[in-house]
Parts: structure tokens; C-alpha cells; sequence
């Protein structure tokens, strides 16, 4: 039987572990409100645990994110083949459009287009993206892959070629190797080797095939699936590791930074020791130990649509269908066209103010992007954007 | 003995005589008979087993008494010094370092498996051979021949240059078309450019700016189209391609060489009417042979013939133009030919044609006149040369004398020559190779065996060849490891080489007379021993399959569909197509005859060794890829049940088939 003075001892300790207990909660609770929360760690799988890189990414976060406020905008009228633009891209003094209707190049302040009469294999690019190794471009289309290599196009379809499936949503290049997203699984290819290999719900922990973007960093590709998540490729094994939200299907974000924002992922990108994905519900961020994800809601994400994303340094570019923000980290700033005027809204989530442009985006609708520098290209439903930044983005 | 026994005897004998002489002659019959088939001739073939047996059908140990130890001399590089020529033994895989002054071999280097080329550096003291077979490249400390380094390249090293810094080196990769650019320091490839379909050649401008790349085969075209082989241009300081240019109805430009001022190029090609019904003789029948000229200040190219109306100049392989940039000289393998050109005519007829009073020179087979002033007869089948540093001789090998000629630049005629090696020259398996490479059976001199089958392989093309045109078009194919791979012909109606070989075409459409039994003889042993499969580039070093090929594996002996019914054996892959040759000899109807096919044409089956490298498929080239087989043209599973798998199985198969190798594997 335990002695008086113990149960005394707790009685006068019990009050105290109670006030502790609450304090606990409301310095560490499972609430978050606060979209720049460290994550509690709840994850569905056994993951890499790289303080380094943590610590790295968090010293990497500046305040300089760039002002865009003047805005130049191509069209139809400008030489495009089309005001839908899907896709675009930096190469050196050239500039890759693509659109529904074709393949712009922009160079020496003239657009010339390539279509399938050219040799493309689909008027309905995709993606692009420029060989580090050869200066190749690559160029998915809706029927098919195509190669530009000085001037000259080969076509990889998936019945001349071991190409997964002729729609393609996204391609990269690796060394010698070039990957891409289908409405079939992803593809590697060898350029050296000429071999193909697919990975699809047969030979990969994808939930469907369905895959839609498709990014590299040094030891990883990284592949948007559609209601898989996103799917980590290790290049030297040749294994696979999946990220799918722990909250499943639900339209919800249940348990906040536990995971993937959701399975539908339409982008994936790897910069400066972060991997952001895009989904349709949301942003995420995962320093390869702890994920963040964002919303609308409670964040300055102009839209939880995320169409596409792209990094530099620290800084997140995300194409939105309502609209173009960007993130460090900290600091969150949205370009909107409002009726042909430009509003430029900033917050860091305590604060917010905005600005206004006399120039602005062609559209909301965004469905690519590539930055180069200080400067950004938008690929818009409604004409492709062009801005230079004029300085960081005023405190 | 009695004599009833003497007579008992006698008779018996008697008997024995007359059995014996019907079993001879029934014995001579049959083997006439045989003979004449086996041949297509009518008792025109002598009757003795040992001209097509006895080692010569496959290539065992009784080959060895039908042939030498040949260096066949390939390439060749000069010093700048003009002290030593090197020379590439494409047979012997040697490096022969000849004493010019002394004109006699003074080092031999044994480098890599079948070498191709050699270049040396600025200041002679290293010299790089491309082992294009063992997929490297020698860096070799000359003339004392000691092997300092091996750098990897990609499949098939063949041209070589330097960059004009000496820091990197670009070797053409012939088997995946591509240009390794090594770094000389680091002795490590540092990219690897893609540059057409099957190239060799490479020449570095003047100015050290621009590496200029050739094809041999056409970038896939549309059916029925004529072929279109690149010439590629490098920029070697952002080492990028940068330009791409189609040349139209040629195909081999084997080799290219600039004017010492940079103001052309010229490249070494050949014109294929491989369109046109072989029955039309004129306008230059079936091939025609030239250069290309690339104009530096317009990027203009112009494609000139070297042959004249009626005599051809078959297979030209290298051109060189003397230092002083006054002549071009080519060298035609086929015809045992030099052309020397005089560039200041050239210049007057570019000019002529640029002002429009020339028309359609490409075609023009009296143009030759106008720029080539001297024909130097030589001997076996001239391949690389090289000129002295003061261009007074002309260096080059003669690839099936085992010999280096030496022309006169000054006199413009051959002086003496340079013995390489001691084999006897006149052994069966060489004088059937000379035969190969040689167009004198052709109607004037038009084309040699070579000339449709490079490196013993096939060009890619297909020819319209049948007697009723546009009928029956006829993808060439190759003739490497043919033993046991009969009949021939996609129809499946040559029951042997000697028969498909017999100059039958030649005889009936030109009138050309056939080969005699001897060189008939000759030839098919030099096909059916000599020419082999290089190593297949999909296979493992260690010979196992990669998962991939061993998934593809068991699809290509499968026996039931994914669904698990019953696939009839006439379906299954292994039926036509068993190992080790993966051809079971018998004509098929797989669905792929055409409507300009005879009707109710079935095909001979095909052997699959080494087919990853024999683009385009089917009997007509009408499938690009493997792939296309069975996406474009097995709608009825007619040619393997292929309908019910998956892009994933698919894809295996075609790994398993490009892993197919030579049939000596399978054994």
C-alpha cells in the first residue's frame, strides 16, 4: 500500500503535470494553422533521415524573391501557331514554345514554328527539354516523342519504338538517358544503347499508369503518377520508393505535413535538396526527411490547381489555373491578371500587402513555366508571358 | 582352280563390273544432277565434291589449307616527316609501321580486332587506331609501338580525327551511330553525339572549327522513297551538332578530305536507283558511283559522278587531296582504280553549275571528263591512301595484295610498290574475295558483291529487281554466317550461293558472262567461310541474357497466350525461326505480302542472327523497326501471336531478339 507522504507527493505533482501537459499542447499541438509547421513525422514507410540536408535547405531560405511587375505577352499575333501554350523553355538565346498547334521557336525577337509537316510528331506539345549532354531537344507531344537534333527530327512512337504510349506528358533528359511521363507508364531510354525500358503497374509500385511528370536530380528520377503519388526511381539500383498521401483519397489533408498533399500529382520538381510536387489539391514540399504541404486556404498558394512547378535555388515557381505564385520558404507572392490589370499579392502569413502592375500575365491559367535567372517564361491558355524581374520582392 | 571355277569367278566379276558401272553411273547421274541444281547450271559445273565440300561451306579446320594469314591493308597515316607510313591490317588486327625510305615494313603492332583506322598526332610521335570491333581506341607511342593507353568509345570505332589543340579525340562509332569526343587528358569520353545512320568517315576543317561527319545508310524514309544519308557537322568548341544535311539518292560515303584552305570538302558516295525496275539499262542502270563536294562558303553540296557512259567506277572508299590543293585523288575498291582530279576544273564545272548551265549533274555520266584527268590502274582493291608531306607521291593500300602502292604525283603514274606481308595471294578464299570485291563480272564494270553488301552485310535499301517492275521488291539481305541458313532469295528459290551467286541475273538481263566454276567456287567459299557477324553490342560480356532478354526469352518460345490458350505450333515463334540460326529453312505466309507482291507469295524465314542490325524488316523494308513487326504488321497474328501481349512483353521480345547472336553461340 503506498505510504500517505507518496500519495501526497502526487496529489500537490498531479496539477503540475496537468499545466505541463497543456502547455506541451499548445506549443508542439497536432493543429496546424501555421502553413510554415514543422512536420511531426508521421509517415506510412521507413525514410532517409538526412539532417544535413534539413539543415541545409533551411540555411538556403533568403527573402529574395524576385518582383515581377512588367509584362510583355505573345500571341497569335506575334507569330505563335497558338494562344494555348503548353509548354515552354530556355535554351540559351532560344526559347522552345510549345502549343496546341505546333512548335514555336523564339529567337532574335521572331518566333519560327515546326509542325508535324515538319517532321513533329504531334502539333500538340507537351514538354520539352534540352539535352545537357548534346544540345538535343526533346519534345513530347500528344502522339509521340520527337527528336530535334540540328535541325533534323526523329520520331520514337510506340509502335516503332519501345516507347510506353505515344500521349506524353512530360519528358527530361539524364546523361544519356531520356525519360518520359505517359498516359502508359514512364519510359527510360538509352541514347547510347538504344534500349528502352517501361515501368508501369507491372514492374512498378504505380497504382494505375497513368504518369504525368517526370524530373531527375543526381541520384534520383522522380515520377508524377496519377493516383500513384510520386515515385522515387534510384538510378544506381534501379529500385523503386513510392510517396502517396497518407490520407488516400480524401479530399481533405486529414493529418497536415504528413505526406504528399495528394495522390494526384501532376509535377514533380528537384532543386537545391527539395523535391516539390504538385498535385491538384495542394503543394508539397519534402527536404528528404519532413514533408510540408500547402493550400489555399492557409497559405498564399494562389490555387490549389496545380498545373505546373518549377524550382530555382530556393524558390518555387507554380503554374496554377488561377494564377502564378511564387514561395521561398517564407514568403509567398501571386501574380493574378484581373481584368487586364496586374495584382501582385504578397504574404509571409502574419502579413500581407499588395501591389498593382500595369502589365500583367496573359492569362490565369498556366500550364508551364521556365526561369532562367531573373528572368520567367509562362506558358498560358492565352498566350505566352514574358518578365524580367525588376528586383527582390520589397520586405 | 578348275576351270568352272575361274569361269564362276569371271562371271562373278562380270556382275560385279555391271552393278558396278550402273551404281557409277547412276552414282555420276546423281551427282550431275545434284551439281546442275545446287548450281542452276546445265552440266556446266565440274563434278568433283571437294569444290563444295571439304571446308569450304563452313569454316572448320580444313579451311585453313584454302587460305593465308592476309594483313588486307585498310587505312593508312603518314608522318609529318614523311619518314613512316602507318598502316592499318584490318585481317592480321596489326599496325604495320613502313620505313618510306627503306619501302619495307620495319614494325608490326598487333592492336585490337578488326582495326579500321589510324591518325597520328601533330607531331607524329603517336598514333590512334580504331579497333572497331573491340569498341576502343589505341593510343600508340610511334614508331617504336608501345600501347600507352585504350580509351572506350561506343560501338564500332571507325574514323578518327584529333581536335586541332590535340586535347580530344573523335572517334566515329559506326554500330550506334555516334561520335565519341574523348578527353586526351582525363582519357575519359565526355559526350557522345548521335550523327546518322552507320557513319565512318570524319574530317576536321582546316580551321580546326567544324568536324564534318559521314553516313553509309539512309535515316528511315518513307516507303518507297529514295534514301537520304546525313553529312553532319560538329562544332568542336561548344562540341554540339549543329547542322544536319540531307544528301537525296545517295548512300556509303565511306570517307571526306578538305582542301587545305577550307574552301571544300569532298566525300566519297555512291547513287542507288534502287527505285527504278533493274531492267531499265540506260541513264546509268542500276548504281552509280561519285563524290560529293561541299562548298564551305555556301554549304552548298553537289554530288558529281566518277563514272563515264559506258564503264563504271565501282565503290569509291577514300579521297585525299595533295597538300598543294591541286588534285584530288579517289579510290575505287571495285575497280582497281585511282581517279585523279584536277580541282581547278572541278572549280570551273561547280561554277558552270551554279550559273545554271549545268543541269542535273548528279546524273550526268559524262561529267567526269571535265575534272578527271588521269585513271591509275592499280591492284586488288585500293582502299585508304595518303600523300607525302610535299605531295610528290601518293601512298596507298592495296587491300587485297597486301601491298602499298605508290604513285608519282609529278608523272602521275605508279612506281613501285611496298610488299606487306608474304601470304600467298592466290589461294581459293582469296581470289573468291577478290571476286567479291570486284565489279568486273558486271556489266560494265557497274557494281561488285561489295557494292550491295558492305562489310559482307547488306545496305539497307531495297531494290526493285524483279522481272516485272513494281513487283516483288526485294530487301537486301545480308550474307554474313550463311552456312546452313539455305535456301535464299526471300522467296526461298536459290537452294544454294553458288546458285544465288551464280551471276544468273547478270547473264540473263546483261548478257554478262557468268563466272567460271573455279571463281564461282572461289566466291562461295570466301562467303560462306569469311564473313562473320561482328559481337552482338546487346549481349553481356559474360554471354548471360539481362533480365529483360530472359523475360523476351521465354515469350519467343512461349505456348500459350497470356489468357492460357494454346498457340498452334505453326504460330510459335521457335517453329520458323529454332535456334542456332533461328530459320527453319521453309517459305511461310505471315500476312506480310503486300498487293505489290506475286500473289500467293510465301517468304523464305529468315535467320535472326544479329538482326538488331539489319534495318529496315520484311521482305520489302516496309517495317522501319523490329517493333513494327507486330504493331504495323501482324494485324492477324498471322506472324506470331503477338496481338494478345503486352507493350511490356513486347518490348522484352524485342530485347531477346536483339540479343540473338552468332549461331556458333547456340551450339
Amino acid at each position: 500500500m503506498m505510504k500517505s507522504t507518496n500519495r501526497t507527493t502526487y496529489r500537490r505533482a498531479l496539477p503540475a503535470l496537468f499545466a505541463a501537459g497543456i502547455f506541451f499542447v499548445a506549443a508542439f499541438g497536432t493543429g496546424n494553422s501555421d502553413y510554415q509547421k514543422v512536420s511531426n513525422n508521421a509517415v506510412s514507410f521507413e525514410e532517409e533521415v538526412n539532417p544535413a540536408q534539413h539543415t541545409d535547405s533551411a540555411a538556403e531560405t533568403t527573402d529574395e524573391l524576385p518582383l515581377f511587375r512588367e509584362w510583355k505577352n505573345f500571341t497569335v499575333e506575334d507569330g505563335l501557331p497558338s494562344n494555348k501554350v503548353s509548354t515552354v523553355r530556355v535554351d540559351g538565346d532560344r526559347v522552345w514554345v510549345g502549343t496546341d498547334k505546333g512548335l514555336a521557336i523564339f529567337e532574335d525577337g521572331e518566333f519560327s514554328v515546326i509542325t508535324t509537316e515538319d517532321g513533329l510528331s504531334h502539333n500538340y506539345v507537351l514538354g520539352i527539354d534540352i539535352s545537357e549532354l548534346t544540345g538535343e531537344v526533346w519534345i513530347a507531344t500528344m502522339s509521340g516523342l520527337t527528336r530535334w537534333s540540328a535541325g533534323e527530327m526523329t520520331v520514337y512512337t510506340q509502335f516503332n519504338s519501345g516507347l510506353a504510349n505515344d500521349v506524353i506528358y512530360s519528358v527530361v533528359t539524364d546523361e544519356e538517358y531520356v525519360w518520359t511521363a505517359t498516359a502508359a507508364g514512364a519510359s527510360k531510354f538509352n541514347t547510347y544503347t538504344d534500349q528502352w525500358e517501361i515501368f508501369n503497374e507491372q514492374n512498378a509500385p504505380m497504382h494505375e499508369p497513368w504518369t504525368y511528370g517526370v524530373a531527375r536530380s543526381d541520384e534520383k528520377i522522380y515520377i508524377a503518377a496519377w493516383g500513384g503519388g510520386v515515385l522515387e526511381y534510384f538510378k544506381d539500383s534501379g529500385q523503386f520508393r513510392v510517396h502517396k498521401d497518407p490520407d488516400h483519397q480524401m479530399q481533405i489533408d486529414l493529418y497536415p505535413d504528413d505526406g504528399v498533399a495528394h495522390d494526384i500529382t501532376t509535377v514533380t520538381y528537384y532543386e537545391n535538396k527539395t523535391l516539390w510536387v504538385g498535385t491538384y489539391f495542394g503543394l508539397s514540399r519534402y527536404d528528404g526527411a519532413r514533408w510540408n504541404s500547402y493550400y489555399k486556404k492557409d497559405s498564399g498558394l494562389v490555387s490549389d490547381f496545380i498545373n505546373y512547378l518549377k524550382a530555382q535555388g530556393p524558390v518555387v515557381y507554380i503554374c496554377t489555373d488561377s494564377g502564378f505564385s511564387t514561395f521561398n520558404g517564407e514568403r509567398w507572392v501571386t501574380y493574378t491578371n484581373e481584368n487586364g490589370a496586374g495584382k501582385i499579392a504578397v504574404t509571409d502569413g502574419v502579413s500581407s500587402s499588395e501591389m498593382t502592375s500595369a502589365t500583367t500575365l496573359a492569362n490565369n491559367f498556366i500550364w508551364g513555366m521556365d526561369v532562367d535567372g531573373d528572368e520567367i517564361w509562362l506558358a498560358t491558355a492565352n498566350g505566352l508571358s514574358y518578365s524580367k524581374a525588376s528586383g527582390p520582392v520589397p520586405l | 582352280m578348275t576351270s568352272k571355277k575361274n569361269i564362276a569367278l569371271y562371271i562373278i566379276l562380270a556382275i560385279m563390273a555391271v552393278v558396278f558401272w550402273f551404281a557409277a553411273q547412276r552414282g555420276h547421274d546423281w551427282s550431275r544432277n545434284h551439281v546442275d541444281y545446287m548450281t542452276a547450271t546445265d552440266n556446266g559445273f565440274p563434278l568433283n565434291c571437294a569444290n563444295c565440300h571439304g571446308g569450304r561451306q563452313v569454316d572448320n579446320f580444313l579451311t585453313q589449307f584454302l587460305t593465308d594469314d592476309y594483313l588486307s591493308p585498310f587505312n593508312v597515316a603518314i608522318s609529318p616527316d614523311g619518314a613512316y607510313l602507318y598502316v592499318v591490317g584490318q585481317e592480321d588486327y596489326s599496325l604495320s609501321v613502313v620505313d618510306l625510305n627503306a619501302q619495307q615494313v620495319v614494325n608490326k603492332i598487333q592492336v585490337g580486332t578488326t582495326p579500321h583506322s589510324v591518325i597520328l598526332n601533330d607531331a607524329g610521335t603517336i598514333a590512334y587506331v580504331s579497333n572497331q570491333w573491340d569498341n576502343n581506341v589505341m593510343e600508340i607511342e610511334v614508331p617504336a609501338g608501345n600501347i600507352v593507353n585504350t580509351y572506350e568509345t561506343g560501338a564500332g570505332p571507325s574514323g578518327l580525327q584529333l581536335s586541332k589543340d590535340q586535347a580530344f579525340l573523335y572517334a566515329v562509332n559506326t554500330f550506334t551511330s555516334d561520335v565519341s569526343i574523348v578527353n586526351l587528358n582525363s582519357g575519359k569520353e565526355v559526350r557522345r553525339l548521335p550523327v546518322g545512320n552507320n557513319p565512318t568517315g570524319a574530317a576536321l576543317s582546316p580551321d580546326g572549327e567544324s568536324l564534318m561527319v559521314l553516313s553509309r545508310r539512309t535515316i528511315p524514309v518513307e516507303y518507297r522513297t529514295p534514301p537520304k544519308v546525313e553529312v553532319m557537322f560538329i562544332n568542336t568548341e561548344r562540341q554540339r551538332l549543329t547542322e544536319r544535311k540531307e544528301i537525296v539518292s545517295a548512300h556509303i560515303m565511306e570517307n571526306v578530305s578538305y582542301s587545305p584552305d577550307g574552301e571544300y570538302a569532298l566525300f566519297t558516295l555512291i547513287r542507288p536507283k534502287n527505285l527504278v525496275p533493274a531492267a531499265q539499262i540506260e541513264n546509268g542502270w542500276m548504281i552509280n558511283h561519285g563524290i560529293g563536294v561541299y562548298e564551305a562558303s555556301t554549304g552548298n553540296i553537289t554530288q558529281l559522278l566518277l563514272d563515264e557512259p559506258n564503264k563504271f567506277y565501282a565503290d569509291p572508299f577514300d579521297v585525299e587531296i595533295s597538300p598543294d590543293g591541286n588534285y584530288a585523288v579517289v579510290s575505287h575498291t571495285g575497280a582497281n582504280f585511282l581517279s585523279v582530279i584536277d580541282m581547278d576544273k572541278l572549280r570551273v564545272v561547280l561554277e558552270e553549275i551554279k550559273n545554271g548551265e549545268i543541269l542535273f549533274p548528279e546524273n550526268d555520266l559524262g561529267i567526269s571528263q571535265r575534272f578527271v584527268i588521269k585513271r591509275i590502274e592499280t591492284g586488288a582493291a585500293p582502299k585508304g591512301m595518303a600523300f607525302s608531306p610535299d605531295g610528290s607521291k601518293l601512298y596507298y593500300a592495296e587491300f587485297l595484295s597486301d601491298k602499298i602502292g605508290i604513285v608519282d604525283m609529278n608523272t602521275l603514274a605508279n612506281g613501285s610498290s611496298i610488299v606487306l606481308s608474304e601470304a600467298n595471294q592466290d589461294t581459293p578464299i582469296r581470289h573468291g574475295q577478290r571476286l567479291f570485291y570486284n565489279a568486273g563480272g558486271t556489266f560494265q564494270l557497274q557494281y561488285s558483291c561489295y557494292t550491295c553488301h558492305p562489310d559482307g552485310h547488306e545496305d539497307g535499301l531495297t531494290y526493285d529487281m524483279a522481272l516485272k517492275p513494281g513487283v516483288d521488291m526485294n530487301n537486301v539481305q545480308t550474307l554474313r554466317e550463311l552456312p546452313k541458313t539455305s535456301p535464299f532469295k526471300w522467296n526461298g528459290h536459290n537452294v544454294s550461293v553458288y546458285m544465288q551467286d551464280g551471276m544468273r541475273f547478270s547473264k540473263f538481263v546483261t548478257r554478262t558472262e557468268s563466272y567460271s566454276p573455279e571463281e564461282l567456287t572461289n566466291l562461295t567459299t570466301y562467303i560462306l567461310t569469311q564473313l562473320k557477324h561482328p559481337p552482338n553490342r546487346f549481349r553481356r560480356s559474360d554471354g548471360e541474357l539481362t533480365e529483360a532478354q530472359e523475360r523476351g526469352r521465354k515469350i519467343f518460345y512461349r505456348t500459350t497466350t497470356n489468357d492460357g490458350r494454346a498457340i498452334p505450333i505453326a504460330n510459335q515463334c521457335v517453329t520458323c525461326h529454332p535456334p542456332p540460326n533461328f530459320t527453319n529453312r521453309e517459305n511461310a505466309d505471315v500476312g506480310t505480302a503486300k498487293k505489290h507482291d506475286s500473289p500467293g507469295m510465301t517468304f523464305d524465314s529468315p535467320n535472326l542472327n544479329n538482326i538488331y542490325e539489319s534495318a529496315p524488316y520484311l521482305h520489302d523494308g516496309s517495317a522501319e523497326t523490329l517493333e513494327e513487326l507486330w504493331t504495323v504488321y501482324n494485324d492477324h497474328d498471322e506472324h506470331g501471336v503477338a496481338n494478345d501481349m503486352t507493350k511490356n512483353q513486347l518490348n522484352d521480345l524485342i530485347e531477346y531478339l536483339k540479343s540473338l547472336e552468332s549461331a556458333s553461340h547456340y551450339k
